[in-house]
């Protein structure tokens, strides 16, 4: 349920950025967001979200692409860097599990598509 | 034509958070966000926290619900200072609403607020209230691997309270797994087991909650 949240701050972010282009006079073709992994957004979500809440809006008709930015962790032990999908998160050399998310926690619009 | 824009979603969000951070540091208060699933025992916990502790601490909650005020009410029944935050529907709490709560307390007067956000293992644990640290209830009826099916709300906690403990011997609930499964989540995790029942393990989690304070009761409030 949160992506319609995230969602919200999302659309009010297309909206600002297109009314800065041209005086708000092109038509936004598609949206880019980077959605990290640790998020768990389910994408399908986030899309429907997307169409009912650019709904009346100058953002309406245009597509959403979501890219989806894998975990990457650090263990604190011994210095390994690497992804995973696994929810434990386990240090593949020395098998420690002090470990950082290093990347996989971004959430962000990357950019816009105007004609 | 490509516009690069970069812009974090979460930044509204964030940006009230730490208003209300912000806020709190001006009178030395700290802020609890306590999540857990329906029915696992939060306000239960408040209110064994507030009959024993209201003396020692001066505390005020912010209840989070999508309907009722039932929970508000309880609390307000032991004198305690509560406000009520009603969703209508929101399956968590946002900063903004909490700011707006926060700004209506007393906090000269305070030493902490607790936030009961909505019942909800999934959301609440994706946005910043503004609090200094989150913790989440898991009751002995649910199951020793929702530290596993939930990772995000266990990893961002700071401690874990395991309620309704005096029935563990009548439920199929792993305690020694489900430990297990809370170090693999997160082995920094503080790690309380509660009965308000019995009132078995309660002293201890006070001590944790008072000491989260700051000592704020050698202070003039």
């Amino acid at each position: 349920m949160h992506e319609f949240s995230i969602c919200q701050a999302l659309v009010a972010a297309v909206l600002a950025e297109l009314g800065k282009v041209k005086n708000g006079k092109m038509r936004l073709k598609k949206a880019r967001v980077a959605a990290g992994q640790y998020h768990r957004l389910v994408p399908a979500s986030l899309k429907l979200a997307y169409k009912i809440l650019t709904r009346d809006t100058p953002a309406e008709g245009s597509s959403l692409l979501i890219k989806t930015i894998p975990i990457k962790l650090k263990c604190n032990q011994c210095g390994w860097k690497g992804t995973t999908r696994d929810i434990c998160f386990v240090c593949r050399k020395c098998g420690g599990v002090d470990l950082e998310i290093i990347e996989g926690k971004e959430l962000c619009l990357e950019s816009i598509e105007v004609e | 034509m490509k516009i690069k824009v970069y812009r974090d979603l979460m930044g509204a969000n964030d940006k009230w958070a730490n208003k209300t951070r912000a806020l709190l540091a001006k009178e030395k208060v700290k802020m609890l966000n306590l999540i857990g699933s329906p029915g696992a025992g939060k306000t239960a916990l408040l209110e064994q926290s507030v009959k024993k502790f209201s003396r020692q601490l001066n505390f005020a909650v912010l209840e989070g619900d999508i309907e009722t005020k039932n929970d508000a009410e309880r609390l307000a029944r032991l004198n305690c200072r509560v406000s009520q935050l009603l969703t209508g529907g929101g399956c968590h709490l946002e900063a903004k609403m909490v700011n707006y709560a926060v700004r209506d307390l007393p906090l000269r007067r305070l030493d902490l607020v607790v936030v009961e956000n909505v019942g909800n293992l999934v959301c609440p644990a994706e946005f910043d209230i503004g609090e200094h640290a989150k913790v989440v209830v898991l009751s002995v009826t649910e199951g020793e691997d929702k530290p596993l099916k939930y990772p995000t709300i266990f990893r961002e906690s700071s401690a874990v309270v395991i309620t309704k403990t005096d029935l563990l011997p009548h439920v199929p609930f792993k305690l020694k797994k489900c430990l297990a499964n809370i170090r693999l989540m997160n082995p920094r995790l503080r790690v309380f087991q509660v009965s308000t029942v019995t009132g078995k393990g309660i002293n201890e989690w006070m001590e944790w909650l008072t000491s989260f304070a700051g000592g704020n009761r050698d202070s003039e409030k």
